[in-house]
């Protein structure tokens, strides 16, 4: 954690302790992320293999490397705090190149995870949970894309929960079991009123 | 039914014990001779000296409870503790107990036999007792270190470890090595810098040297070099005279073109057959053999020129052509030309531009020579690991990748080009070259190695230099996790070459794409340091490709006995002990078959295999351990099972007073046992590990000591 001094706002950005002290490193944070993700972070030798194979990174602040160091040392807050956390989109690259064969995409789903765990998630994620509570669908479908699947000789819906809307109380109930639901509704509450 | 076997087993182990009684053996200094079936003849009088080690074995081991309890074994008659039994008090313990108490067996509970059972053999033989009457137990690696939390457990297996071993000490007999005369001559197989620097020590020790290699000319890959870090000599100027030397040294009898094919005997006496490939051409000693005065190869290369077949040179990494009759290069030893008899198409303009030399035989075949070698010495290298499996570095795809092999032939002036680096795809010289350090190395997906690789740091700082030295205004680019400048001189030279503008990049490429326009690659990296990541686009990669053993290693290392570590590369003896050693008696490594190396390296292993190798011929004469097989003639029915089934051929059926009995040739028998555990009519006995003796051990454990 940065030290404050007591200076205007952007000054103290600058002048903070950027210090890396031995009580912000949290041992069962990388014995937990581990085992959720069930990957060798410890292994990593930051040869940046994965921040190069990142789709992300050349366009976002995004860099795996250093949640994968966040990982080895243990520094929790750091990791789940960044919002770059959820920058991730999953692809693999990184894992498929890592020469210490560590799966840092899991990782970072372990993360996330953990993150969520204490209500730290972006909202636009939240809002991707209701409108599969209430669709089926992460995007649902919507006017543009009907006219298109007409234009192509395509039912205006498709075959899954747009087409037999039946089915969407199946999904709802998988969502309730895990309680997904009400989280998301009351954390987008909270920051949106 | 275990039990019954175990009954009848203890039967006979009295058996021997009554007879062998009768012929008593009075001084055990005086080393009497060994019967066959005779178990000791005296009352047992048992030694036991327990090691703390340090803390090694007595912070986890109980060592006053487990001395109380050695005291009331069966047997025992003086038991000891000491802080360090290896050092010399702790040896001279044993020497004067030995008088003192009147001992016949010792035991010390301690490490493991591999590391001081020969020290507490001399302290026995030193007490005046045979070295034999010696069994260690092993408390530690077996004991302490395993149960290191569990000390009530180890302490009671270390009880268990010492009942053992007093119950086999209880049994143990005199036992006379056997000393076997060592042939005066060596052998290398391996004709690169390692076998080269190898064979020249041995032959100037005096000793006959078999030099093997399985390519037409000596050299290996140091002569495919163009410089050597950090000196940045000419590796083929500071090669080439050794080639010379090899070639011309009376006491090296050098076979190029010839595998070695298969291996008999042991230390002191391989008898080795050597394939010698057919080559085509006679050199001018085996021309005069054959009655052709003044005939045979003398290097001009008339055939060269006839040829009609043309084939990528291996040695130019293949980037140069040469005939299906070649030579590598100018500089072979020995300046004899070869037929490649897979792509010669035998329409004979090479026999007729040869002429009255009548050098070149196109019927020739493959020859099998026998020669007898007193040691050995592996030096068979390394090959560039098939760097296409990591496909996201484009090796094999795009063609300006290139790997570092590649870049050395192409820079040097010898080489393909004349010494002018170019682009594979357009000849055009590169003036940005990306070089990818770590490339197959230190990966542990299972694609690549997990070792590193440990010369490639060096020679890409060499490559990058050469660029910038050769090419004004090239920009070498280093990828590299780490730079590892671990030699003398070393870190001197990654000072010299950041100096003259090599830009280092702390990162390891992602993957290479290239622009099928312009062939240039495009590279992804994260420069680490920076935090960002970097989009760079280069006329050429180098990639610095990981080594591994070359395929004919794995032959040969099965042939001599040798066993891999489990990165392939050959194992030796001990890590940093024995590093050219290996576990097989008279046989030993030099160079990168062990592990990569660079060159200083591997000249200094050479040395010290060289050195290793001598020493047995030198000597004269080795000591065999004597675990050897003995025939209890009275009880052998001469039915030969055990014959077929031995391993080594140290078995055989000869006649004794007018019936068949088995006989061991002791020098080929390594006390495997297979023989003794299999002999129906329990004839074979196994010295130092006499059915009595290890079935004692059962019992001892089995019982726990209620006998």
């Amino acid at each position: 954690m940065a030290r404050t001094k007591g200076y205007p706002e952007a000054l103290e950005k600058k002048l903070a302790d950027t210090r890396l002290y031995e009580d912000e490193r949290h041992p069962e944070f990388t014995r937990t992320v581990e085992k959720i993700s069930m990957s060798i972070p410890h292994m990593c030798y930051q040869c940046g293999t994965c921040t190069a194979s990142c789709p992300s990174a050349p366009r976002s602040s995004y860099r795996i490397r250093k949640f994968m160091r966040r990982a080895l040392l243990g520094l929790e807050e750091e990791a789940l705090t960044d919002p770059d956390l959820w920058l991730c989109t999953t692809c693999y690259s990184c894992t498929d190149r890592c020469p210490r064969d560590i799966a840092p995409t899991d990782v970072i789903m372990a993360m996330r995870n953990l993150a969520a765990q204490r209500d730290i998630v972006p909202v636009n994620f939240l809002k991707t949970v209701q409108a599969i509570y209430s669709t089926g669908h992460g995007v649902p479908n919507n006017d543009v894309n009907r006219a298109a699947r007409k234009k192509l000789g395509l039912p205006a819906d498709p075959p899954t929960t747009h087409g037999f809307p039946k089915y969407v109380k199946g999904i709802q109930s998988i969502i309730d079991h895990f309680g997904l639901k009400a989280r998301a509704d009351r954390i987008v509450k909270e920051r949106e009123g | 039914m275990a039990e019954k076997k175990t009954k009848k087993e203890s039967a006979a182990k009295k058996e021997p014990k009554k007879a062998a009684a009768k012929a008593a053996a009075p001084a055990p200094a005086a080393a009497p001779k060994v019967t066959p079936g005779k178990t000791t003849a005296k009352e047992a009088r048992i030694g036991v000296y327990i090691c703390h080690c340090g803390t090694n074995i007595a912070g986890s081991i109980d060592i006053p409870a487990v001395q109380e309890y050695a005291k009331t074994l069966k047997n025992v008659a003086h038991v000891d503790n000491y802080q360090y039994m290896c050092s010399t008090p702790g040896q001279k313990k044993i020497e004067n107990d030995i008088k003192e108490h009147k001992l016949t067996g010792i035991v010390v509970a301690a490490c493991s036999p591999r590391l001081h059972e020969p020290t507490f053999r001399t302290a026995t033989k030193t007490g005046g007792l045979n070295p034999f009457r010696f069994e260690m137990a092993n408390i530690r690696e077996q004991g302490s270190w395993v149960h290191m939390h569990d000390r009530e457990g180890g302490t009671a297996k270390a009880k268990d470890a010492i009942r053992i071993a007093v119950a086999k000490a209880s049994l143990l007999e005199d036992l006379i090595p056997k000393a076997v005369p060592v042939e005066k001559a060596a052998m290398v197989v391996g004709a690169g810098i390692a076998g080269m620097q190898a064979a020249l020590d041995l032959a100037n020790a005096g000793i006959k040297t078999y030099l093997i290699e399985k390519n037409p000319t000596i050299g290996g890959r140091m002569s495919q070099l163009d410089k050597t870090f950090p000196t940045l000599d000419c590796s083929q100027c500071i090669l080439t005279p050794k080639m010379v030397d090899v070639g011309r040294a009376p006491n090296i009898e050098l076979m190029t073109y010839a595998e070695v094919e298969a291996v008999e005997g042991y230390i002191g006496n391989f008898d080795v057959t050597i394939r010698k490939k057919a080559r085509g051409v006679l050199t001018p000693a085996e021309a005069e053999a054959k009655g052709i005065v003044g005939g045979g190869c003398n290097g001009c290369g008339d055939c060269d020129v006839v040829c009609p077949v043309i084939k990528p040179n291996p040695f130019e990494m293949g980037m140069k052509p040469r005939k299906a009759i070649y030579i590598y290069h100018p500089q072979v030893v020995p300046l004899i030309y070869t037929v490649d008899f897979d792509s010669c198409v035998k329409c004979g303009l090479c026999v007729d531009a040869c002429g009255d030399k009548k050098a070149i035989d196109l019927e020739m075949k493959d020859e099998l020579i026998k020669v007898k070698v007193g040691t050995a010495v592996i030096a068979t290298g390394y090959d560039i690991f098939p760097i296409e499996k990591k496909d996201e570095w484009g090796y094999n795809k795009y063609e300006n990748v290139v790997t570092s092999l590649e870049f050395e032939r192409l820079i040097c002036a010898s080489g393909p080009t004349g010494g002018h680096l170019v682009r594979p795809s357009d000849g055009k010289t590169p003036m940005k070259v990306a070089f990818l350090l770590c490339a197959g190395s230190r990966d542990n997906t299972g694609v690549g190695k997990p070792y590193c690789s440990r010369f490639c740091c060096m020679y890409s700082l060499k490559h990058a230099h050469q660029i910038i030295e050769k090419i004004p205004g090239c920009q070498p680019y280093i990828f590299y996790m780490d730079i590892r400048s671990f030699g003398k001189m070393y870190e001197e030279f990654y000072y010299r070459i950041q100096d003259e503008g090599a830009k280092f990049m702390r990162g390891r490429v992602a993957n290479v794409l290239e622009d099928p326009n312009t062939k240039n690659l495009l590279i992804n990296a994260e420069d680490t340091l920076l935090n960002r990541p970097i989009n760079l686009e280069v006329d050429m990669v180098v990639l610095a490709a990981a080594v591994e053993p070359c395929e004919s290693t794995e032959k040969t290392r099965k042939l001599f006995g040798v066993s891999k570590s489990m990165d392939g590369w050959l194992l030796e003896a001990h890590p940093k002990l024995n590093p050219c050693g290996t576990t097989t008696a008279g046989v030993f490594l030099a160079g990168v078959c062990q592990g990569p190396k660079d060159i200083p390296d591997t000249v200094a292993s050479a040395e010290g295999a060289a050195s290793a190798a001598s020493i047995p011929i030198h000597m004269g004469e080795v000591e065999l351990e004597p675990y050897f097989a003995q025939c209890i003639e009275e009880k052998c029915a001469g039915c030969g099972m055990c014959v077929n089934l031995c391993p080594y051929s140290a078995l055989s059926l000869v006649e004794k007073d007018g019936r068949k009995v088995m006989q061991v040739t002791e020098a080929k028998c390594k006390g495997c046992g297979t023989c003794g555990g299999f002999c129906p009519g329990g004839a074979i006995w196994m010295q130092h590990f006499a059915t009595p003796q290890v079935v004692a051990q059962i019992d001892a454990f089995l019982l726990g000591g209620e006998q």
